[in-house]
């Protein structure tokens, strides 16, 4: 029925090219809530980010661009930045944007019930200087500031008072948590958690439109292979991920199109490096080896990361060298080259160090939080054991790995780590910090990395406003990070999209479906 | 009577009680829901004050005790993962499950009792062995593989049938049906196969093999030799002894249908209960997991209640001894 009623609506599309068109689309999770505010996830932010805008917005290429702002400029020495707004704006219900509303979601996005309230941490304040201009201070200059609210999204703070939602409601959910009204270029007309969500086109929209969608249906479909045949059979329109061992079948099937990128997910391993002794060590309270450096850069050099990519990941991911891809903002160029595979070299530096026969220790990894993880484990378990460590591997779904991670139960661990700023400082915030509760650093650094001189480096690189100076402080941490392999980098994980044929999109490095980009021919 | 009903019911609950019990004290081993409701950016502060915020820093014990507390009141709790309460959400989603339990019962026996008829009576014919045989496979191949095959060739190859999901619904004041459109009938055809299909080659099995020996019986003989026709004896006097047994078990299985959909619905991304208990798993939504098994046992339960207090009704042995112990 709905595929003939497809098929007529494509013999009508072939009469009147104007005539616009059902899009449907499947990934493996649905976006928990339609609030967002309340979880800073990346189903719910990609998702929300075709019905809300933010002041900023990420185009194509991920370099952030006007949208509810028309333009913004730094204030004096860096205090704060002023945003100019743009003018006309509808909410999907009609209501005007003014700067109220961003004074508004201000409050609520950094409200204590707020998932997103980190964001906001270097705010120290935000006013309302006329109708269309905003000033937010912060209390240190801030250059990244703009890039990174590009997923705070603007909430109609009329809408939230009238609907009782002023404040995002994790626990209990609210009416912002069923239903939307933002700015975006799509509006929710029909929500079912977990089941399906519609989406129109917001006829009053700002910006021009590039697509020709009527009408897009998003359904979660967690089984892979139903995806994948839900695409094939033209049920679904584009899918998200295709599994990587589908990849290369789906691609030679008429009618269906593999979409490749790479995410902006690095994929890495990671030592406990505080630890005194091994948890999973051959004999009790046996010295921790990962404390030197030197054993760290050895198993860096036995893990043979091109064949990793050939076999498990199938060509398509790259090698990693630091902690962020080239397509973020801040990479270091002079310290783009990875470490060479060199088993002989592990080897003599495992002797140097003290272990000549090796050593065991326990290796722990998700198998349900990134692609392939647990066959790279395995790659990884059998390359240590060829330079003679003895990894005990241990794999385990994600809903108990962090726990596990938390509670430093491992030698060394498998981790991906997205930017969430796009941009190099972030992992250094929470990866290679020293942990600190109170000032929020390091909160997945699990193995406790530390070295005064990065943690000397942070605070400066997020104040300095000069491009060069900044670039060069996170040059030196790279170098510093890469020297003494506080991580091992492995690859930058692959985006694999599928779609029908006759559907034209943009694939974004952060995995986020922007619909807006999309074309039924 | 009332104190052997009173008896049983009284074990139902403790049999409950039970259940919910083992439950709470794995959910520990499912995982730790924290992770899936906090962001990248969440601090270790962050992750202390949810879990205090939903009691799971409580010993077990003393969860599934609010929880019980809360449950006898009608309250199932809210779901982590969808901000809803749990019986709305429940409630959603039973229709899906029920119509795909109903209709894949309903082909259970109606195919199972034809086709059982069929091999009994034309026991030594190539079409009863062929037969016998895809039915021995259908009891062998595991459930999802028989609906990722069902898929690719009923939708992807032939392009026929919808390759997911349960097609457009209509509302019936609460209750979403699938059986008045088009779609939402074509729908339900692949995923009922694939559900029914180990219950119809039981069924099959059993009146076959209760057929066969009915078959032997003097009486048929009897009825053959007075010259009835085929049709009479096989129908009328046969069928009739061999349903019996049938009409049992096949009430026992309705539960297991219900309660084994999971995999059906997951390979065709049914929006039942099943499906929805799957999620929870993956997110750890301790309420839902909570709801969905306890909900399944009391189903259970409540089909072996019916079933003893039947048997009370017709076996006079049971309240033979009830009387014969009262009067002690």
């Amino acid at each position: 029925m709905l595929r003939r009623l497809t098929a007529s609506a494509v013999a009508i599309c072939a009469a009147l090219p104007v005539m616009a068109e059902d899009f449907r689309w499947a990934s493996t999770t649905d976006p928990q809530t339609m609030d967002p505010h309340a979880v800073n996830s990346a189903p719910v932010l990609g998702f929300l980010n075709n019905v809300y805008e933010g002041l900023v917005r990420r185009g194509r290429d991920m370099a952030v661009e006007p949208a509810l702002a028309t333009g913004w400029e730094a204030i004096g020495n860096g205090e704060g930045w002023r945003f100019t707004l743009r003018q006309g704006v509808k909410f999907h219900d009609g209501a005007d944007f003014t700067a109220e509303d961003v004074l508004f979601s201000y409050e609520r996005a950094s409200s204590e019930e707020a998932d997103t309230r980190s964001w906001f941490a270097p705010v120290s304040g935000v006013t309302v200087v006329d109708d269309f201009t905003v000033d937010i201070m912060t209390s240190a200059p801030n250059p990244i500031f703009p890039d990174s609210i590009a997923n705070w999204m603007i909430m109609d703070s009329g809408w939230a008072e009238a609907n009782d939602a002023t404040r995002p409601d994790k626990e209990q959910g609210n009416y912002a948590t069923l239903n939307a009204n933002g700015t975006g270029a799509f509006k929710v007309t029909a929500r079912e958690p977990g089941l399906r969500t519609e989406l129109q086109p917001h006829e009053g929209w700002w910006d021009t439109v590039d697509h020709n969608i009527t009408r897009a249906e998003f359904t979660p479909i967690q089984n892979p292979a139903t995806a994948v045949a839900a695409l094939l059979s033209g049920d679904i329109d584009m899918i998200n991920p295709v599994p990587i061992q589908d990849a290369e079948r789906l691609s030679g099937q008429p009618g269906v199109q593999v979409i490749q990128g790479i995410e902006a997910r690095v994929i890495m391993l990671g030592f406990a490096q505080e630890a005194d002794t091994l948890k999973y060590g051959e004999s009790d309270g046996a010295a921790n080896p990962f404390q030197d450096p030197a054993v760290r850069r050895a198993v860096a050099q036995a893990v043979n990361v091109p064949a990793i990519l050939q076999t498990t990941m199938r060509g398509n991911a790259e090698a990693a060298s630091q902690l962020v891809s080239p397509a973020m903002r801040g990479y270091s160029e002079p310290n783009a080259a990875t470490i060479a595979y060199d088993p002989d070299a592990a080897r003599a530096a495992l002797a140097e160090a003290g272990y000549p026969e090796g050593f065991g220790f326990g290796l722990k990894c998700p198998n349900d939080r990134y692609l392939n993880d647990e066959a790279v484990c395995q790659a990884v378990t059998s390359m240590l054991s060829q330079v003679g460590l003895r990894p005990q591997l241990e794999t385990m779904p994600v809903r108990g790995y962090w726990p596990r991670l938390r509670e430093d139960d491992f030698d060394m661990y498998l981790l991906g780590w997205s930017p969430g700023t796009f941009d190099a400082e972030h992992p250094v915030r929470f990866l290679a910090s020293t942990p600190n509760e109170e000032k929020k650093l390091g909160s997945w650094n699990f193995g406790g990395y530390s070295n005064a001189r990065v943690d000397e480096l942070l605070p400066m690189i997020q104040s300095e406003i000069d491009e060069t100076k900044r670039q060069a402080m996170l040059d030196e941490v790279a170098a510093i990070l890469q020297g003494e392999t506080a991580y091992v980098p492995l690859y930058v994980q692959p985006l694999l999209w599928g779609a029908r044929d006759n559907i034209s999109l943009t694939q974004r490095p952060d995995n986020f479906f922007i619909l807006r980009w999309v074309t039924v021919n | 009577m009332l104190g052997y009903v009173i008896r049983r019911v009284f074990q139902s609950i403790v049999v409950l009680l039970i259940v919910g019990l083992v439950a709470f004290s794995m959910f520990r081993f499912v995982g730790d829901p924290i992770d899936n409701l906090l962001g990248q950016e969440r601090t270790l502060e962050d992750i202390e004050r949810l879990r205090t915020q939903l009691g799971l820093d409580e010993p077990f014990l003393v969860q599934y005790w609010n929880f019980l507390e809360r449950a006898v009141q009608g309250d199932l709790g809210i779901s982590y993962r969808q901000s809803r309460p749990v019986a709305e959400i429940l409630l959603e989603r039973a229709p899906a499950t029920l119509e795909l339990a109903a209709v894949s019962g309903l082909f259970a026996i109606v195919f199972g009792i034809i086709l059982g008829i069929f091999t009994a009576i034309r026991r030594d014919g190539w079409a009863s062995s062929v037969i016998m045989t895809v039915s021995l496979i259908g009891v062998s191949l595991p459930t999802f593989l028989i609906g990722i095959l069902l898929i690719y060739v009923f939708a992807v190859e032939l392009g026929w049938l919808p390759s997911f999901g349960r097609g457009e619904v209509v509302d019936l004041g609460g209750w979403t049906t699938g059986f008045l459109t088009a779609s939402g009938l074509k729908a339900l055809i692949l995923p009922a196969i694939t559900l029914g299909l180990y219950q119809m080659t039981l069924i099959m099995r059993l009146v076959r093999s209760e057929m066969l020996e009915v078959l032997r019986q003097d009486y048929i003989r009897f009825a053959r030799a007075r010259g009835l026709r085929d049709k009479a004896v096989n129908f009328r006097h046969a069928l009739k002894n061999t349903l019996v047994p049938v009409i049992t078990v096949t009430g026992l299985q309705l539960g297991s249908i219900i309660a084994f959909a999971i995999i059906t619905e997951t390979v065709f991304q049914w929006p039942g209960v099943g499906l929805l208990f799957i999620n929870a798993i993956q997110f750890v939504d301790i309420p839902v997991m909570a709801a969905y098994l306890m909900l399944i046992s009391v189903l259970f339960v409540g089909i072996n209640l019916v079933v003893d207090l039947l048997y009370f009704a017709i076996d006079p042995r049971l309240r033979d001894e009830r009387s014969a112990a009262g009067g002690n």
